[in-house]
């Protein structure tokens, strides 16, 4: 291991190496880089990324190939812990409503991003199972975890049946159609004495909060910790889902169904699958509404409703789990936490959302591509803007140059051509008239240098035709046996003025390329 | 069925197919679903109780201010949520979001400027009512009736005859073969937009001689609306006439014979058994609905 005994024996001096920023990585001592951990009874590894060297201190370093796990972390650390550290109510209760909105956001981002299927009927599979859980609590008397299990039953059940119509209508049509069916679950919510049209909801079922904390900040806390662990779960069903077998099939589908269908994919029980896992888990979110509110209310089968969590999924990007959650959160702070501004704060959530789609091509977390592409967009805009005589090869050029070595020469050269030309002013000029030979400025002498190393095609040279009296200027060739050639017919009666006259010939190429 | 829920039926039959037929033309021309159509339909209900309160109570006040504003917020909707991003990529989705963006702000901005209580507009029609043997029939349903029947039969005229109206058709057939030969996409889709605003501007002063203008008052305006254009199938102005007398005619018996309440779950369960046999509505054919 070469690199390992360099290390131990002459640590590298600490004294920086160019003008590169240095970015602060982790430091690595010896072989640590090769040393992996896999997360258990699985092949990845927690973190992925690579040892390099530090170009500023030429220390070794250990890399992440990406950043994003660790903002995950920190994020989520931070979304649990604010709100208990702020403990006042309505930042519990608003905390709880986001963990809530991003587990449902989560979940329709999969039937929308991921199964490619528009389906509005999300909230409404959280509202039947919370309702039907609801009510077999309070009927039945079952306890709370068996209202889960209950719920996320009903989940299946209730998306089998949505889901089976999106075998055969697509688009906005099959999103006509879950529209009804909200409409539906809601009137049938509204006239129904058994589902409490009386009281406007279902209340009265077995909750997890101990009946001591019923209200008070400590029960709140734990049910904003019990909302995450829920939040925590869709995140991971997301991944599994998103991530693996599932989610790439789909993709291939969402490019070309044609192409999918002709590689073998069955995309139709694809997507179906994937509507049933998110339905199980809207089923299991519904389940979890029902206990944690004690009951359900006629506003889950809400247009309303549908429409900010909506607002949401695009705020932060369709197709993205971070998205979901970050949406959530922007839409969940404004319409919760500034209750007192009234209608104004739907105006800046419409605001917010109609900036995001105009200026943004696929939300917040879309951004970063959309100014890579940008960027690489102008980058080759500047690219083929500069193509003067002789300047730098543009890519397609270089790939047709067999010595790599003269591409990087004629770039070294376009940029001290550029410079050059900045020296070359009235003032050169006039020096080198008085004295074109002998001690000159530095412009001067650093124009006459780059004028020195040109090679011998096309060159200015003086031919003298009687000595010191009468000169004129050609043109060599480069080639042997060629004989160089005229460039005009004057005659230049000293030495000194047909030096400057090359002199100026070259400045003018010089110029000019 | 009675001469009252045939009057009634008739009334919202004309309504939906104005309402149905400026989200269809807007869909197949311009290649947006324009959810703003709601805002749109309150804005021109407020519109016109404006007019009425500055400019003196006749019908003339009535109809031309919740045109005019209908007409006006159609062209904001076509500068804020189609000029920018018509030619950007992953439009049609974006465009729907924007013009949801724009129904939101729309909405909340009428209830934060005018409150949340709802207004009347003048019985522009009169109060009196025709008998028809044993039935009657009040101005306003005979009135409402006339008016569209009237205006959509100069609009379906103006479409075919006009060379604007040619425009239109063809940017409806095609686009893309549209712009080919020389129709500018811009031009037309403005006067789209300013055409399917001041239909939704009639439509909400012809629902007004019934309800009341509110905030919210679009939005089952633009429900029914979209419920009707898509189950006509997107696109299609006869599809759209189609669905608009279902709709309708589901309504009014739904509302004389089992109750308001079961309205829209009657018309839900209707759309949703015909878009199980016919999965692009009843005229959008498989392969002719413009895709998204």
């Amino acid at each position: 291991m070469a690199i390992d005994k360099q290390s131990q024996h002459s640590a590298p001096s600490r004294s920086l190496v160019g003008d590169r920023g240095w970015l602060p990585r982790i430091r690595l001592a010896g072989q640590r880089s090769l040393t992996r951990y896999r997360i258990p009874f699985t092949r990845r590894t927690w973190f992925q990324g690579h040892a390099v060297v530090n170009p500023r201190d030429l220390t070794r370093q250990y890399k992440l190939d990406d950043k994003r796990p660790w903002f995950w972390i920190g994020g989520l650390i931070a979304a649990l812990i604010i709100p208990i550290l702020v403990g006042t109510n309505l930042a519990l209760t608003a905390a709880t409503t986001f963990a809530l909105y991003a587990a449902i956001n989560l979940m329709w981002m999969l039937v929308i991003g991921t199964a490619g299927i528009f389906s509005l009927a999300t909230l409404a599979v959280v509202g039947a199972s919370a309702y039907l859980a609801a009510w077999f609590s309070i009927e039945f008397g079952i306890t709370w975890p068996v209202m889960l299990l209950l719920g996320t039953l009903v989940g299946l059940l209730f998306g089998a049946i949505i889901g089976l119509p999106a075998l055969r209508i697509d688009g906005l049509y099959f999103a006509l159609l879950t529209m009804g069916v909200v409409e539906l679950c809601r009137v049938y919510v509204l006239q129904s004495r058994t589902f409490g049209s009386a009281t406007g909801g279902l209340y009265g079922a077995d909750t997890f909060i101990p009946v001591a904390w019923q209200l008070k900040t400590p029960g709140l806390i734990l049910g904003y910790v019990a909302a995450f662990a829920v939040m925590l779960a869709m995140l991971g069903i997301y991944r599994l889902v998103n991530g693996q077998r599932l989610g790439l099939l789909l993709a291939t589908a969402r490019e070309s169904e044609a192409t999918a269908e002709a590689l073998g994919i069955n995309y139709q029980r694809a997507r179906f699958t994937v509507f049933l896992i998110s339905s199980a888990g809207l089923g299991f979110i519904g389940g979890f509404y029902a206990t944690y509110f004690k009951g359900a209310s006629p506003s889950l089968f809400s247009i309303d409703q549908v429409m900010l969590l909506f607002a949401m999924i695009v705020i932060g990007g369709l197709g993205r789990a971070e998205g979901a959650v970050v949406g959530t959160g922007v839409v969940v702070v404004l319409d919760k936490m500034f209750t007192e501004f009234g209608p104004i704060r739907f105006i800046v959530i419409g605001l917010i959302m109609l900036g995001v789609t105009l200026f943004a091509r696929n939300g917040l977390f879309g951004i970063r591509d959309q100014f890579v592409e940008f960027r690489n967009k102008k980058k080759s805009e500047r690219r083929s803007g500069r193509t003067e005589k002789g300047g730098e090869p543009l890519p397609e050029e270089a790939t047709e140059i067999r010595d790599k070595d003269q591409i990087y020469f004629r770039r070294f050269d376009k940029r001290l051509r550029d410079h050059l030309k900045t020296l070359v002013t009235p003032e050169v000029i006039e020096e080198h008239r008085l004295k074109p030979l002998g001690q000159h400025s530095d412009p001067l002498e650093r124009v006459l240098n780059y004028f020195r190393g040109a090679g011998g095609e096309n060159k200015y040279v003086l031919y003298e035709l009687k000595a010191n009296t009468e000169y004129k200027i050609i043109v060599t060739t480069g080639e042997k046996g060629i004989p160089p050639r005229d460039v005009d017919s004057t005659i230049y009666t000293s030495k000194n003025e047909a030096l400057h006259a090359v002199f100026l010939k070259r400045v003018q190429d010089l110029m000019d390329s | 069925m009675d001469m009252y829920t045939l009057m009634s039926g008739l009334q919202l039959t004309c309504i939906y197919a104005i309402l149905a037929i400026g989200v269809s033309i807007i869909w197949s021309s311009l290649g947006m679903l324009n959810l703003a159509h709601g805002f749109t339909f309150a804005a021109s209900g407020y519109g016109a109780w404006w007019a009425v309160t500055v400019f003196g109570n006749s019908a003339l006040v009535v109809f031309s201010a919740g045109i005019t504003t209908g007409a006006f917020v159609g062209v904001l909707i076509y500068f804020l949520a189609f000029l920018y991003i018509y030619d950007k990529p992953n439009y049609p989705v974006r465009a729907l979001i924007a013009t949801m963006a724009i129904n939101m702000i729309g909405v909340q901005f009428l209830m934060w400027w005018f409150g949340p209580r709802m207004k009347p507009l003048p019985k522009v029609f009169g109060f009196g009512s025709i008998k028809f043997g044993d039935a009657v029939v009040t101005y306003s349903q005979f009135g409402t009736i006339v008016c569209s029947v009237g205006v959509l039969g100069i609009l379906l005229g103006w479409l075919g005859i006009t060379r604007r109206g040619l425009e239109i058709r063809a940017m409806m057939q095609n686009p893309e073969g549209a712009a080919l030969v020389g129709i500018s996409l811009r031009k037309t889709a403005l006067w789209v937009m300013a055409l399917s605003g001041a239909l939704a501007g009639l439509a909400a002063v012809l629902l007004s001689q019934t309800f009341f203008v509110s905030p919210y008052a679009g939005l089952q305006p633009l429900i029914k609306g979209l419920i009707v254009a898509l189950l006509g199938g997107l696109g299609s102005i006869g599809g759209a006439m189609v669905g608009a007398v279902m709709v309708g005619f589901a309504e009014a018996l739904t509302a004389s014979y089992l109750g308001g309440q079961y309205v829209l779950m009657v018309q839900f369960t209707m759309i949703i058994i015909i878009l199980l046999f016919r999965p692009r509505g009843i005229s959008g054919l498989l392969d002719e609905a413009r895709e998204e």
